[in-house]
C-alpha cells in the first residue's frame, strides 16, 4: 500500500471521530436535519474545519446505526416540506459524554507535551 | 443490514442529500450569488455524491456484501469478455464434477446407504459349508432340513427366514403374465421388521405345506393389476394355475432386493423386481431330506448385542450336531457362513464401482489441472495490469481476491453444470446397476449428491486457483512495470510449475488410458474366446410352463416334443432344440454322477452340472461330439447321456468311457445311465470360465418347468420373433413366453457390466485424454508467443525451420515424456486392484502398456505440431523489431 492513502486514512480516522462528537453536541441544542448539522458546525468553528457537507451523512449514519440519534422524515416549522430530523437519544448523551471526557484528555494531554512551562504554573 | 432494505435506505439518503443541495443553493441565492453559480456552490459545499454514499453504505455495514456482489458482476463481466476460456473452463470442471457426482451417487447409494429396513444393521445373510465340497462351492444355499433344526435351536437370532424368488404366470387366462414371487418362510416379515400396510402378513400356520395358498401383493403390483382398489383383500388369484387368497399389500416404501443365491456356476441377473410375496411351504419329504436340498436364500436379524461371529459359532455348534447325526452315505462336515446382508448385495460389485469412482475423480484431477494451466496463462498475460494496480495502491488481500473471484465463478458455474449433467448420467447408470443392488426404485442425485458436487467445486476452485493467487499476490509493481519488454517470458519458476502440471495431466491420462486399455483387451478376448458353440442365425426363446398344468415330466415332456415338431416345421428353420437353459444364461441343476462299483458316500462324489437337452440341442448350437454319437428321437425312453470331456476324464481316468454307466441319485431305485458320446468342453456357462464338468441327458428322462429354445434359421433370425412366439401359442396359449431374442444377444448380455464398465472408463479416458492435449496445446502456444524474439533471433542467425519444431517439439513432449513414465509407473502400482476383473491380459500387458504411452504421444505430439508450424512461419524480422 502506498504511503499517500495510508495518510489520507489516518487523517479520516481522526476526523472522524471528532466529528462524531461535534454532531452529538450540536444535537444538544435539539432536533436538527443534515444541512442545519453542517451549517451549525461550520459557522461555529468559523469555517475552519472547512469540510463539506457530504462527510456529515456517512457520519450521521454511523450514528444512526449505533442507536446514538434517531432520524425521522418530519415537516419543518418555518415551511412546507419534509427534512429527515435527527435527534439525540439517552444513548447518545451517554456517548457524548465519553467523547467529551476523552477528547478533554487528549488535548489536556497534547497541551502538556506542548506547552510544558504552562500547564506547570 | 439485509440486503433487500438497501435499496430503499439507499433511495432515502439520495432524498437527503438533494434537500441538502436545494437548501444550501437557496441559501447562496440569498447571499447573491447568481442561480446558476448557486447550483455549483451548493454542489461543491457537498462534495463526491458518489463518495459519501459509498462511505455512508459502509456505515451501514453492507461493504462485505457489496464487495462480494461487486467482485462477481466484476468477475462475470471479465469472462464473458473471454468467451472461450470460459466456456472450456466451466464444461472442463463441469465434466469433471458431473462424472464424480454421478457415479458418487450410485456409490453412495450402494454401499454406503443403510439398507431400507429396520436396523438393517442386524440383518446377516447364511449360508452353508460342506468341508468336502468346498472345492468346488465355496459355500451353499441352505437346507429346509438343516433350517427347521436351527429355527428350535439356535439362540443369536431374533428371527429368520428361507426364500426362494422365481417367475410364475399369473392369471388363467390365455397368455397370462408373469410375476415375479418371492417364495419366503413367514419369518420374513420379523426379519425385514415390515408388516403390510393393508391387510396382514401370512401366519406361521399359512407357511405349513397345504395352508400356503396366501399371497401378499407388493404395492406395485396392487397399483398398476388391481388399481389399489383396497377391496382386493380376501380375493383369489391364480399363480402358477393354483389360487392363492391375497391377504395383504405391502408399504409403498418396502422394496425387496432380489435374493437369487448366485451359485458359483453362472450367474443369473434377473433384473425383475419382487411383486408378490407368497409363503414358502416345505414338504414332509423335504424337510427330511438331511444333504439333498441346498436350495435356498437364508437370511436372519440378530438378536440385539450378538455379534456375526458369535452367532456363527452358535449356528455351527448346531451344523456339528447335525454332521454327526447324518446317515453313512451322506457323510458330510458342516458349518455356516454369515455374511452382513448389504456386503451380499454388494458382492464383487465393490471393486469395479470404487474403480469406475477412482477414473472419475482423476478425470476431475486432470481437468482441475488443466484449469489451473489456463488461468496461470490468464494470470501471466494480466501481469501489466495487476502491476499497475499494485503500484496504485491495491492491498495483497484485494490482489488475491481479484485472483481468486474468477475461479470462483467459474467453479460455482462448473460445479451447478455438473450436478445437471450428473442427474441426466444417473438413471442412465442405473439401468446398468445389478438387480441385487437396483431395487430401491429411481435413483437420482439427492442432497449428498448436490453436497458432493458443491463440495468438489470448492476444491476444484482451490486445486486450481491456487497457484494463480499466489503468484499474482507475488507481483512486485516495480519489477514488472520496469522490465524492458513487455513481451519478456514468464518467468522460470512459473514455466517449471506449468510443465509440472501438464506432466501430471499426462500422468493420469496415461494411467486412464492404460487401465481403459486392458479393460477394453480383456472385453474383446472374452468375446473372441474360443466358446465352443456359435450364435449365428440363431434365435432363442425361454418358456415358462405353468406348474398346474404341467406338474410332471409327462406333460411337459410332451408339450416340449410338439412345440419342437411345430417349430421344426417352419420354412426357414435348420435346426431347433431345448434345453434347460440357454447357453450363458445360467445353470443350476448340480447333481453327483455315481460310477457304477463307487461305492464312496454321495457327499465325497464329484458334483456335475446336470443338463436335459432334445437331441439337436448339439447341432443347434454347434457344440462338438468328439466321441461316440448323439441320442435319436427313435431310442425315446432311454437312459442316455453324453458326458463332456472333463466329466469324461473325471469319472473313468484313462479309460474310454462310451458304453459305461453311471447313476444320479440312488443306485438302487434309479435305472443308470449309459454313456453314448463325448462333448467338446466349452464355455456355456460364463465366458470368463470353462465350463464345469457337464452331463447332457435327454429331455425325455426329466425336463423342468423352464426351457430355452433354441432355433438356427437360413434368415435372418428377427424376422422369426413372431412366428416362434405364435407357434408356442399355437401348442398352449396359456404358455407365458418372456424373451425372444438372438442367442448373440445372449451373449452380448451375459458381458454387459464388463461393457458398461469399459464404455465409462472409455468415456473418461478420452476426455482426460482431449484435455491433456489441450494442456500441451495451451503451456506450448505460450511458450512460442512468448519466445518469439528469441526463435525470429536464431532464424536470422541461419537456423532452419526443422530445427525450430524440434526445438518447439522438445520443449512440449518433455513433460509428456515425464508424465506417461510416472503414469505407466502409477498404473503398474495399482495393478493388483484390477487383475481380478482382466480376463486373459495381465495388467502389466506391455503391448497395452506401450499402446497407451503411444496414444499420449500422438496426442501430445499433435498438440505440439500446430505451435510448432507457427513458430516455424515466424518472420525473424518482424519478430525482432515488435516491441
Amino acid at each position: 500500500m502506498s504511503s499517500m492513502a495510508k495518510q489520507a486514512q489516518q487523517r479520516v480516522g481522526l476526523l472522524q471521530g471528532t466529528l462524531d462528537m461535534l454532531v452529538l453536541r450540536t444535537l444538544l441544542y435539539g432536533p436538527a436535519h443534515g444541512h442545519q448539522i453542517g451549517k451549525h458546525i461550520q459557522r461555529t468553528t468559523n469555517e475552519f474545519l472547512q469540510m463539506q457537507h457530504g462527510s456529515l451523512y456517512p457520519a450521521l449514519h454511523r450514528l444512526e446505526q449505533r442507536g446514538w440519534v434517531s432520524a425521522k422524515w418530519e415537516t419543518a416549522p418555518d415551511r412546507n416540506r419534509e427534512f429527515k430530523y435527527y435527534r439525540l437519544t439517552d444513548k447518545g448523551r451517554k456517548q457524548l459524554l465519553v467523547e467529551e471526557s476523552q477528547w478533554k484528555q487528549m488535548a489536556e494531554a497534547v497541551a502538556r507535551v506542548m506547552w510544558p512551562a504552562a500547564g506547570e504554573s | 443490514m439485509k440486503w433487500w432494505q438497501i435499496k430503499k435506505r439507499d433511495a432515502d439518503l439520495e432524498q437527503e442529500l438533494q434537500s441538502d443541495l436545494e437548501l444550501e443553493e437557496e441559501e447562496q441565492r440569498e447571499n447573491g450569488v447568481p442561480s446558476e453559480e448557486a447550483r455549483y456552490a451548493a454542489r461543491r459545499a457537498l462534495g463526491n455524491t458518489t463518495l459519501i454514499r459509498e462511505q455512508t453504505h459502509e456505515a451501514w455495514g453492507s461493504a462485505a456484501f457489496e464487495h462480494l456482489s461487486q467482485d462477481i458482476r466484476y468477475a462475470i463481466r471479465q469472462l464473458l469478455r473471454s468467451p472461450g476460456f470460459t466456456a472450456v473452463t466451466v464444461l472442463t470442471l463441469a465434466l469433471g464434477i458431473g462424472a464424480t457426482t454421478a457415479i458418487f451417487t450410485l456409490v453412495c447409494d450402494v454401499m454406503l446407504r443403510p439398507l431400507p429396513f429396520a436396523r438393517a444393521d442386524r440383518l446377516v445373510t447364511v449360508e452353508e459349508k460342506v468341508t468336502e465340497w468346498s472345492n468346488i462351492y465355496p459355500t451353499l444355499p441352505v437346507s429346509a432340513n438343516h433350517f427347521s433344526f436351527w429355527q428350535r435351536h439356535s439362540r443369536s437370532f431374533d428371527s429368520m427366514t428361507l426364500l426362494q424368488q422365481f417367475p410364475v404366470p399369473l392369471g388363467s387366462s390365455d397368455r397370462p403374465q408373469q410375476v415375479e414371487v418371492m417364495w419366503a418362510t413367514p419369518g420374513i416379515f420379523s426379519v425385514l421388521q415390515v408388516q403390510p400396510s393393508l391387510g396382514r402378513a401370512y401366519t406361521v400356520s399359512e407357511g405349513q405345506k397345504g395352508n400356503e395358498h396366501v399371497a401378499v401383493l407388493m404395492y406395485d403390483l396392487w397399483h398398476q393389476r388391481f388399481n389399489a382398489d383396497p377391496g382386493v383383500l380376501g380375493k383369489t388369484i391364480q399363480l402358477d394355475g393354483a389360487p392363492y387368497t391375497i391377504v395383504g399389500v405391502m408399504p409403498r416404501s418396502f422394496h425387496v432386493p432380489s435374493m437369487q443365491w448366485s451359485s458359483a456356476i453362472g450367474e443369473t441377473d434377473r433384473s425383475r423386481p419382487v411383486e408378490v410375496l407368497a409363503p414358502l411351504a416345505f414338504s414332509k419329504e423335504r424337510l427330511a431330506e438331511e444333504m439333498g436340498d441346498l436350495n435356498y436364500f437364508g437370511l436372519a436379524r440378530l438378536n440385539p448385542g450378538v455379534s456375526v461371529s458369535a452367532a456363527t459359532a452358535d449356528l455351527d455348534g448346531l451344523q456339528h450336531t447335525i454332521s454327526e447325526n447324518l446317515a453313512a452315505n451322506e457323510k458330510a462336515t458342516l458349518s455356516v457362513a454369515l455374511t452382513p446382508f448389504q456386503d451380499t448385495l454388494v458382492g464383487n460389485n465393490r471393486k469395479p464401482l470404487i474403480i469406475l469412482l477412482a477414473a472419475a475423480a482423476c478425470l476431475l484431477l486432470v481437468g482441475c489441472v488443466n484449469v489451473t494451466n489456463l488461468l496461470l496463462a490468464r494470470a501471466v498475460g494480466r501481469r501489466q495490469q495487476m502491476a499497475v494496480a499494485a503500484a496504485l495502491g491495491a492491498s495483497r488481500a484485494e490482489m488475491v481476491r481479484m485472483a481468486i473471484r474468477e475461479i470462483v465463478v467459474l467453479a460455482t458455474a462448473g460445479g451447478g453444470l455438473g450436478i445437471l449433467l450428473a442427474s441426466g448420467m444417473v438413471p442412465a447408470m442405473q439401468r446398468y446397476l445389478p438387480p441385487a443392488l437396483n431395487f430401491r426404485g429411481p435413483l437420482h442425485v439427492d442432497w449428498i449428491g448436490a453436497g458432493c458436487a458443491l463440495l468438489l467445486a470448492f476444491i476444484a476452485s482451490l486445486l486450481a486457483g491456487a497457484a494463480p493467487a499466489l503468484m499474482i499476490s507475488r507481483t512486485a509493481p516495480f519489477e514488472v512495470l520496469h522490465s524492458e519488454s513487455r513481451l519478456a517470458g514468464e518467468s522460470r519458476g512459473n514455466r517449471r510449475a506449468r510443465r509440472a502440471l501438464v506432466g501430471i495431466e499426462v500422468a493420469v491420462s496415461v494411467a486412464l488410458v492404460l487401465m481403459t486399455g486392458l479393460l477394453t483387451a480383456s472385453l474383446v478376448r472374452l468375446m473372441s474366446v474360443d466358446r465352443g458353440f456359435t450364435t449365428e442365425r440363431t434365435i432363442t426363446a425361454t418358456l415358462e410352463l405353468p406348474g398346474k398344468s404341467y406338474q410332471d415330466d409327462q406333460h411337459r415332456t410332451a408339450f416340449y416334443k410338439t412345440v419342437l415338431e411345430h417349430v421344426d416345421r417352419l420354412p426357414g428353420v435348420e435346426h431347433a432344440a431345448l434345453a434347460s437353459g440357454l447357453p450363458l444364461d445360467g445353470d443350476d441343476w448340480g447333481d453327483m454322477a455315481r460310477v457304477q462299483g463307487d461305492s464312496r458316500p454321495d457327499t465325497q462324489l464329484p458334483i456335475e452340472n446336470v443338463r436335459w437337452v432334445s437331441p439337436d440341442y448339439f447341432s443347434t448350437i454347434h457344440l462338438e461330439v468328439i466321441a461316440g454319437r448323439i441320442f435319436s428321437p427313435g431310442e425315446w425312453g432311454k437312459n442316455l447321456a453324453l458326458v463332456s470331456e472333463k466329466t469324461a476324464k473325471t469319472l473313468w481316468p484313462g479309460r474310454n468311457p462310451i458304453g459305461r454307466q453311471f447313476s444320479l441319485g440312488n443306485p438302487a431305485t434309479e435305472k443308470p445311465f449309459t454313456v453314448i458320446g463325448i462333448v467338446r468342453d466349452a464355455r456355456t456357462v460364463s465366458l470368463a470360465k470353462p465350463d464345469p464338468m457337464l452331463i447332457y441327458v435327454p429331455y425325455w428322462y426329466r425336463t423342468e418347468g423352464t426351457a430355452g429354445l433354441m432355433v438356427r434359421t437360413r434368415q435372418e433370425p428377427s424376422e422369426m420373433a413372431d412366428t416362434i412366439r405364435k407357434t408356442i401359442w399355437s401348442v398352449d396359449g396359456s404358455v407365458p413366453v418372456p424373451e425372444v431374442r438372438a442367442l448373440t444377444g445372449v451373449v452380448a448380455d451375459s458381458v454387459a457390466n464388463q461393457r458398461f464398465e469399459m464404455y465409462l472408463l472409455l468415456l473418461f479416458a478420452a476426455s482426460a485424454l482431449f484435455l491433456a492435449g489441450l494442456g500441451v496445446y495451451g503451456v506450448v502456444t505460450y511458450s512460442v508467443v512468448q519466445r518469439n524474439r528469441e526463435i525470429g533471433l536464431r532464424m536470422a542467425l541461419g537456423a532452419q525451420r526443422a530445427s525450430v519444431y524440434r526445438l518447439v517439439l522438445r520443449d512440449g513432449l518433455l513433460p509428456v515424456a515425464g508424465g506417461a513414465v510416472v503414469g505407466i509407473v502409477l498404473a503398474f502400482g495399482s495393478a493388483r486392484m484390477v487383475s481380478s476383473l482382466l480376463f486373459q491380459v495381465s495388467p502389466y500387458d506391455p503391448a497395452v502398456a506401450v499402446g497407451a504411452v503411444c496414444v499420449l504421444l500422438a496426442v501430445g505430439t499433435t498438440a505440439c505440431l500446430l505451435p510448432a508450424r507457427r513458430a516455424a512461419s515466424v518472420d525473424p524480422m518482424r519478430a525482432l523489431r515488435t516491441e
